[in-house]
């Protein structure tokens, strides 16, 4: 953790590891949804999108929660205080929840193919899934806009590495 | 590294001068490139073999063709109003010109070679090296973003 606060080329790499897994994660899960509202990939059914998206969709969920934690641990401190993580982490809680409550949408993909329009519950939870993924990405760059607090700048500095946008 | 100036002063810049603009063309940056890189992703780890197999990739080229196109359109707006910010910071790091080159190269290859490739249906060794081009092409484009705040 150290080594990650401290080293110049970690702490990019890492963070284009989350970013890379956001495209996975949050490409897919955005093409999924779309497939389900019925305005993308229509050649191809549902359970096709699903089932075949599911394992990339995992593998970039684990890079992005992966490499987030390392860049969580390595200014663990200073998210601790920050409402956007916060208010990041309770989404994040909110993509579990919506993956329980919508499981016989997702888990029963055979039935909206045969079904002569996709029900009006898989479109709920297509947009809920959109809305979710826009409030993660805005909380998540909403981070890196608040102030340190007086107490924790002899630590940080007002300027470390959280805040990768380069204006002064 | 050639020192590059323009004459602008990006004190009148609109964006500099309240709180929520930059935040929000970032905002539109990455939703644009998640969905602009994702559904590439999408066409290459068919080609080269890994998913999606079910589809040709011809037809997830065509299909996704307009969501690849929307997320770069969300790109290509958002970013040159954050390069407006500050023009001269990004004309001369480093990272930047690396990125913009980067992405040149991977535009000009997803709209020619990879785009002809995925529309013939390729044998399985010719989809997979451009597939692995592609990913590579993409990832590099994103390092060089995420640098520009580091080098």
């Amino acid at each position: 953790m150290t080594a990650l606060r401290e080293s110049a080329l970690v702490y990019p790499i890492v963070m284009t590891g989350h970013l890379t897994g956001m495209a996975l994660f949050g490409g897919m899960i955005a093409i999924t949804d779309m497939r389900l509202l019925g305005w993308a990939m229509r050649s191809s059914s549902i359970t096709d999108v699903v089932e075949q998206l599911r394992i990339w969709k995992r593998i970039g969920f684990v890079m992005v929660v992966g490499c987030g934690a390392l860049l969580l641990g390595s200014k663990a401190e200073m998210y601790y205080y920050n409402p956007f993580y916060w208010a990041k982490m309770t989404l994040l809680l909110l993509v579990g929840v919506h993956a329980l409550a919508f499981r016989s949408i997702y888990g029963n993909t055979a039935a909206l193919d045969n079904a002569p329009r996709v029900p009006s519950k898989a479109k709920v939870a297509a947009c809920l899934s959109l809305l979710i993924w826009i409030g993660l990405v805005t909380a998540g760059r909403s981070i890196a806009y608040w102030d340190i607090p007086e107490n924790l700048m002899p630590i940080y500095g007002t300027n470390g590495p959280i805040t990768h946008h380069v204006r002064p | 590294m050639m020192d590059i100036q323009i004459p602008y002063d990006p004190a009148t810049n609109p964006l500099n001068n309240n709180e929520w603009s930059f935040p929000l063309l970032e905002i539109i940056h990455i939703v644009g490139f998640a969905i602009a890189i994702g559904s590439i992703f999408m066409v290459d780890l068919r080609l080269i073999g890994i998913g999606m197999k079910r589809q040709l990739s011809s037809q997830l080229a065509k299909d996704l063709g307009p969501w690849t196109l929307g997320g770069l359109a969300a790109v290509l707006m958002s970013g040159p109003l954050i390069f407006s910010s500050d023009p001269n910071l990004y004309l001369n790091n480093s990272s930047f010109r690396f990125k913009i080159g980067a992405l040149l190269i991977a535009i000009l290859y997803q709209y020619t070679l990879h785009r002809k490739v995925a529309l013939s249906d390729p044998t399985p060794a010719v989809g997979a090296l451009v597939g692995i081009v592609s990913v590579a092409l993409w990832v590099s484009v994103v390092a060089g973003g995420l640098f520009i705040a580091f080098a």
